[in-house]
């Protein structure tokens, strides 16, 4: 079966421990929400599935492929990518070449030889991006500079780099950061969309807990580096240790 | 789908810039009599647009910083030099040899930026420029040290090329192949990735960049360019010492991309033609100038220029020449309706 296996994942940073033996399956076709509280370890779980950082026990692997020993860049080869917490893009590129950038593995060397020489090849290119840009409905923002758009659009941007690889399964850090009730909802649709139209796994980080208890199959909870809980949303809401991890101890429910 | 959207794609500039450069010497002929002076300079301008353009891909687009970029222009230089007059080989085979080797030395300077980034490979590179000066001293039995080499006039399939007015055109056909492949290659995914190794490198990672190959790929590239166009210095100038290729030199080509927008191949071209003017039109005038109204002996007035040109244009127009071009064409597009700050 098609699945993310995280199998007692530990992870240091000379003597912080980030991560320890955290195990977690993402099946194929699910919405997973991680959530904790700050410092939980739940990006340093993103950048070790990403391949940023290399964690000294444990392995992850997605369709019998070890992305532990897998250089960050050919992650996406296995069908994995991801977008970022802080947002990442060059602002002096448009819109579009931004989206682009994404389909970096899916433009061969071949197509650039001839992008060299035929001027037409760009439409096809151009075409990519497209698609996948009025899936998330930014086509108007196409030859716009990156640099003066909006936080929300510049997010949205991001979720399309990472969807023009056309991945399996999609890594999404705090999509919902810094968003408004509006884009929040947006958010929600789009997250939905990408699993029941491209039926893309989606693994998604977000403190927003309307949104993670709206859109999620499954939860799992990160607190100090370990997982508490792993469970449906109204499971995980009622969960004694959740409580205790969000709210604190003594708070009676 | 709107056809043609950008500038680049309907290739309208390649017979514009065919057509200027083809222009400009006749133009020339017609209007001085000095004009092989100013041929002179057309040639210094487009050897050295060949390096521009190749410094601009590896600082102004991968954002990998060279301050030792004159030593490929020097390693190019000798390289034909030894292979044309020692070793024998016809100029057309030096011209595509020399080059690549060039790279080669870009592609070993390329291993240090994997780790190191910003100033600390400026001054790496700048490191890396007075080892190869040293080194060219070094081989005294085929370089003759300190004292120069005199290098024969390039030959191409028996025609020998002599004279500014050959040269130029020589030069030129080359400047415009680097001009034209440069914004081919920054247009595609190549171009891509280099900026985004620029500003997130995280995202290059995750796109499925593959950082170290498009690094060195970036050296690689940029130390060829300057190799050839260190080739043809060599062959049109028939002379070449160490002194041609100090680390000034090197500060100049950076100064050269910055004044005229890092990050543009056209930024890169404006910059070069706009130093090597003030260089060598502008500066001797002022030096006149001061001499015969102060009577001021004012000798390395080019460096006071330069620095006071890099000043002012890093503090009131970091994006450069070019960018300055583009928010005059915004001006004159919207002209009776221009918001107030749009013009700076």
């Amino acid at each position: 079966m098609n699945q993310l296996v995280i199998n007692n994942v530990t992870m240091r940073f000379s003597g912080v421990v980030a991560l320890s033996e955290v195990s977690l399956n993402v099946n194929q076709g699910e919405i997973f929400s991680l959530i904790g509280p700050n410092g939980s370890g739940k990006s340093t779980l993103f950048n070790c599935i990403n391949g940023f950082n290399r964690p000294q026990e444990g392995s992850i692997s997605y369709n019998d492929t070890d992305l532990v020993k897998s250089a960050p860049h050919n992650i996406i080869e296995a069908g994995i990518s991801r977008t970022f917490q802080n947002i990442q893009n060059v602002p002096f590129m448009t819109v579009l070449d931004n989206v682009l950038l994404g389909a970096h593995n899916r433009i061969d060397t071949q197509f650039t030889l001839k992008r060299w020489f035929l001027p037409g090849n760009r439409e096809k290119e151009e075409a990519m991006a497209l698609k996948v840009m009025d899936f998330l409905g930014i086509v108007n923002y196409e030859s716009k500079f990156m640099s003066g758009q909006p936080y929300g659009i510049q997010k949205l941007v991001e979720v399309a780099r990472a969807l023009i690889s056309q991945p399996r399964l999609i890594l999404m850090d705090e999509p919902a950061a810094g968003m408004n009730e509006q884009e929040t909802f947006e958010i929600a649709r789009i997250i939905r969309e990408i699993r029941e139209k491209l039926s893309i796994t989606v693994l998604v980080v977000e403190h927003d807990m309307n949104l993670v208890m709206s859109i999620s199959d499954r939860i799992g909870v990160l607190e100090s580096g370990e997982i508490i809980t792993i469970g449906k949303p109204e499971d995980v809401k009622n969960h004694p240790e959740v409580l205790k991890a969000y709210l604190g101890e003594g708070f009676d429910a | 789908m709107i056809k043609g959207r950008y500038d680049d794609e309907n290739l309208k500039w390649i017979p514009l810039l065919i057509g200027l450069v083809l222009l400009i010497p006749f133009a020339l002929k017609g209007m001085t009599f000095s004009y092989k002076y100013y041929i002179y300079i057309l040639n210094t301008i487009g050897i050295y647009i060949i390096l521009t353009v190749g410094l601009d891909l590896l600082s102004g687009y991968a954002g990998l910083i060279s301050l030792g970029h004159a030593a490929f222009m020097a390693i190019g230089a000798y390289t034909s030099a030894i292979l044309v007059d020692q070793a024998g080989l016809p100029f057309m085979f030096s011209l595509i040899l020399s080059p690549l080797i060039a790279g080669c030395f870009g592609f070993i300077i390329g291993f240090p930026a994997l780790r190191v980034s910003g100033m600390y490979l400026g001054l790496t590179t700048m490191g890396f420029g007075f080892i190869i000066r040293r080194l060219i001293i070094a081989l005294r039995e085929w370089t003759q040290g300190s004292a120069g080499l005199v290098v024969s006039p390039p030959n191409i399939f028996g025609f020998t090329i002599k004279g500014d007015w050959a040269n130029y055109f020589l030069v030129w056909t080359l400047a415009v192949l680097v001009i034209i492949g440069a914004r081919r290659i920054v247009k595609s995914k190549i171009g891509r990735a280099f900026m985004a190794i620029r500003d997130s490198e995280q995202a290059a990672e995750a796109s499925g960049i593959n950082l170290a190959k498009y690094k060195m790929f970036s050296f690689f590239i940029s130390g060829s360019l300057a190799g050839l166009s260190g080739v043809l210095m060599a062959h049109t100038n028939h002379f070449i010492s160490t002194d041609h290729f100090d680390s000034m030199l090197s500060i100049y080509f950076i100064i050269m991309v910055l004044v005229g927008g890092a990050g543009t191949v056209y930024g890169a071209v404006l910059g070069t033609l706009f130093i090597v003017l003030l260089d060598n039109l502008f500066v001797p005038e002022l030096e006149t100038l001061l001499h015969t109204m102060f009577s001021i002996e004012s000798g390395e007035m080019e460096s006071f220029i330069f620095g006071l040109v890099m000043f002012l244009f890093i503090i009131f127009q970091p994006t450069g020449l070019y960018g300055m071009w583009l928010k005059m064409r915004i001006y004159w597009k919207l002209f009776p309706f221009n918001p107030k700050q749009r013009f700076t």
